[in-house]
């Protein structure tokens, strides 16, 4: 475990002592390096379920492919940042490169944590350098009070859970995730539990989003520089998940009555958010919104609590991490080219950049679900688990993957497809860093494909 | 100020304050508070601006009643228990007495009102003396008596954090920002001032490193309201980009080390079963949360290559020591993980 945190913390002297000339491929380089020792991870071969067990740091088959997505894309950040952060003092670009490192540092902590304090101290911890990414690297004013939504919606949840860990401390006497599934099952009856129960999981409902707490989720994503997008979209939304998933553990038997309300939010949110997207103008504010909608169906997964909802989610984040990082990629390469996010604006690219064409392309599928990528097998098995919980999901989860498809199609079309405008006459070609980044992105998702025991989670 | 008489007002406060510490006799004490009091009025008005003479004014009534209060409580105390030592406290009334007159005498809600406009009116370096100094010799009084009414203390904590959250969100000067961040902590230094006294002491404790930062930051910007926050990034471009990491340290997010005495008293408020005070005093950190964004906004998150937020003005040497200041921000930003140390050392 050391000998991924440490090098990523030696990422920051290298950030500042690189020379100019060298500093972007230098921390590419090492951040890369990073990433395929990470890949060691996935290899849980330990009985009692938990691998690389120190004192405060352990990896098992759920944190570990989301660790690993962590790492990955730590480089696909440092790629995309090259561009937009070419035109500013050397100095600047060092703090960029420094926040996103502190950001993997502490995710890596948040995914890696036996305790469920540190995971908390963490999972806030990641709170501050997203912060500064986006209100001192976004670009539009709006950005102000997408940093203020974004703060205030985690924290409003968090601050409960801080306090229901700390209840539950006192209650078991300890908080070690290595012990806490064997502790007696809590003896949950009285109004003040049911409270306490909605404590431990609104922070992570918040943070996936759920429909209903999501308000800062478009905000934050369209306003945040590229780097910001990718880590929140692929990444900082997991760690609800994950949260949710280990906390959900302990909060038997009364989760089957008291999350029916939030399965509906979460399903409805899938068709109503799904259903904004078809209305959207601003490109990164549909792949937003299209997150919060992939996320309800993983929340449904996640509060179905059957081993098949379970891999379920897990697939589904993995698969939606990449998908939309990708995304916000492509949307950011449309944006340095004509520093505009409305799709109007930047119609027919097919005719002009045929190449990305089919990353769009591919990315799109992806988002829709398409078989026989990661992305449907989370779907279908989170889709699978709930209509064994009730058949009238279906009706919700079936409109919601139509929806799906109709706005990444919508998506595709409005972008490549049609005449070009006639404004647009001097676009700068794809750079090989772009088709790189793409790559990067969608060759694990395809590669995935051919191993998906690796993001099974637990039920593997 | 003449030397001669700096050296002996300081030496007075320093001295005020340690006779508080060292004494057991309420009489003792109380001279001590008075001393503290008298050696920080000429302090104040030092400058002999009508708006210092006010506040040193508005100080000196204010202090002055709630030692009377405190006087008149020990008598009181010494003519029901026939003793007059602290530590010996038994009856209800003169306890609660003594709790209001310290909470008038550091600026606990609700009797607040003095603290923001008495801040206002002092220079920074005396308003920094006010918020830290002044509070130990209270301070150390209130660790030592034994409450009797649980809910008066939880009460003037609640409501201190509410009322310092909710006050400081109209504010443009930063220093009745910083009085109404003050009144904040000192409620959180009060909520568990019953159950663990080390961690009220630990919290004061950090309070300190934390505020002492802030002045020193503002010290240095030669700023007094938001507005002259936005040109700090041309005057000291490595503290504008520290800045904000204080601020939220004072507004208590992790991995930062205010969030250390917000962490600790919520797991003891926890193991009390207060849940529900938790909760809501978890929440009220929102509000003083929303001001120091709002000031890390203005100082360092809206530079350039954004639109400037100000003038830039002349960039003149600064005569300020740096030394203080950069051990104290690394004492604020750095000391989460030296929690466990922390509470093992200040165990009382």
């Amino acid at each position: 475990m050391l000998k991924i945190l440490i090098p990523t913390l030696m990422l920051i002297p290298t950030a500042w002592g690189a020379p100019a000339k060298w500093l972007w491929p230098t921390t590419l380089a090492h951040s890369l390096v990073i990433a395929l020792i990470s890949l060691t991870w996935l290899k849980n071969m330990s009985e009692t379920g938990w691998t690389s067990l120190g004192l405060y740091m352990a990896t098992d088959p759920l944190s570990t492919p989301l660790l690993v997505l962590t790492c990955w894309l730590l480089p696909l950040m440092i790629l995309a940042s090259q561009n937009h952060t070419a035109l500013e003092p050397l100095n600047r670009q060092r703090m960029y490169i420094t926040l996103l490192t502190s950001l993997q540092f502490f995710l890596i902590l948040a995914f890696s944590a036996t305790e469920v304090i540190m995971f908390y101290v963490m999972f806030e911890a990641t709170l501050i350098p997203t912060l500064i990414i986006i209100t001192r690297w976004g670009n539009q004013t709006e950005r102000l009070n997408a940093g203020i939504y974004f703060l205030f919606y985690t924290l409003a949840g968090s601050l409960p859970l801080l306090v229901a860990l700390l209840l539950l401390q006192n209650s078991t006497g300890t908080l070690s995730l290595l012990t806490l599934q064997f502790s007696d099952p809590l003896q949950l009856t009285s109004y003040a539990d049911k409270l306490w129960w909605a404590g431990c999981l609104l922070a992570f409902l918040v943070k996936m989003p759920l429909y209903g707490v999501h308000l800062w989720l478009p905000k934050a994503h369209v306003e945040a520089p590229v780097a910001g997008s990718m880590i929140l979209a692929a990444v900082l939304l997991k760690l609800g998940g994950y949260g949710m998933m280990r906390m959900i553990v302990m909060l038997d038997p009364l989760t089957k009555d008291l999350s029916y309300p939030f399965i509906i939010f979460a399903l409805w949110g899938v068709i109503m958010t799904g259903s904004i997207c078809l209305r959207q103008t601003d490109l990164k504010s549909l792949i937003a919104y299209s997150s919060v909608s992939h996320m309800g169906l993983v929340v449904g997964g996640i509060l179905i609590q059957t081993p098949w909802g379970f891999s379920g989610a897990l697939i589904l984040m993995i698969a939606h991490g990449l998908t939309s990082s990708a995304l916000f990629c492509l949307a950011n390469t449309n944006y340095e080219r004509t520093h505009s996010r409305t799709m109007l604006l930047a119609r027919g690219l097919q005719m002009v950049l045929p190449l990305m064409t089919a990353w769009w392309f591919i990315a799109s599928l992806a988002n829709l679900a398409l078989p026989p990528l990661p992305n449907l097998m989370g779907e279908l098995m989170i889709i699978t688990s709930l209509f064994n919980w009730s058949w009238w999901t279906l009706a919700l989860t079936g409109a919601g993957t139509l929806i799906t498809a109709s706005y990444s199609l919508y998506m595709f079309l409005m972008t490549q497809r049609g005449p070009i405008p006639a404004h647009m006459i001097a676009l700068e070609p794809t750079h090989s860093r772009e088709h790189l980044l793409m790559a990067l992105h969608l060759l694990p998702l395809v590669l995935l494909m051919l191993k998906p025991e690796l993001i099974w989670g637990w039920a593997y | 100020m003449n030397p001669y008489i700096l050296a002996t007002l300081l030496f007075g406060l320093g001295l005020g304050t340690t006779i508080t510490f060292a004494s057991s006799h309420w009489l003792l004490a109380w001279m001590g508070l008075e001393m503290n009091t008298l050696a920080i009025i000429p302090l104040m008005a030092q400058h002999h601006h009508p708006r210092a003479v006010e506040a040193t004014t508005k100080y000196f009534l204010t202090q002055a009643t709630a030692a009377a209060m405190l006087l008149f409580a020990s008598t009181t105390n010494a003519w029901l228990t026939g003793q007059w030592d602290i530590q010996q406290m038994t009856h209800p009334l003169p306890i609660t007495l003594i709790t209001l007159a310290l909470a008038l005498k550091i600026g606990l809600a609700p009797v607040h009102s003095w603290l923001p406009e008495v801040l206002q009116g002092l220079d920074l370096t005396t308003g920094l003396i006010l918020s830290t100094w002044q509070k130990l010799a209270p301070f150390a009084l209130l660790l030592q008596i034994q409450p009797v009414n649980s809910s008066i203390l939880i009460a003037l904590g609640l409501l201190s954090t509410l009322v310092g959250g909710w006050g400081g969100l109209n504010q443009t000067q930063l220093r009745k920002i910083l009085a109404y961040s003050s009144i904040a902590h000192l409620g959180w230094m009060i909520l568990v001032l019953q159950f663990s006294p080390s961690l009220t002491l630990l919290t004061l404790l950090t309070y300190f490193v934390m505020t002492f930062s802030t002045f020193l930051v503002f010290k240095l910007n030669k700023s007094t309201s938001i507005n002259m926050l936005a040109t700090s990034w041309a005057k000291a471009p490595a503290l504008t980009a520290l800045a904000p990491l204080v601020l939220l340290s004072l507004g208590g997010l992790p991995p930062l080390t205010g969030f250390m005495p917000k962490w600790l008293i919520l797991q003891e408020l926890a193991k009390q079963d207060l849940a529900p005070t938790a909760t809501l005093a978890a929440m009220s950190a929102l509000l003083s949360l929303y001001f120091y964004l709002r000031l890390s906004y203005a100082m360092t998150l809206t530079m350039s290559p954004n639109n400037l937020t100000g003038t830039t003005p002349w960039r003149l040497q600064s005569s300020q020591l740096t030394l203080p200041l950069a051990i104290s921000t690394l004492a604020t930003l750095l000391l989460l993980p030296l929690t466990p140390a922390a509470v093992a050392l200040l165990t009382l």
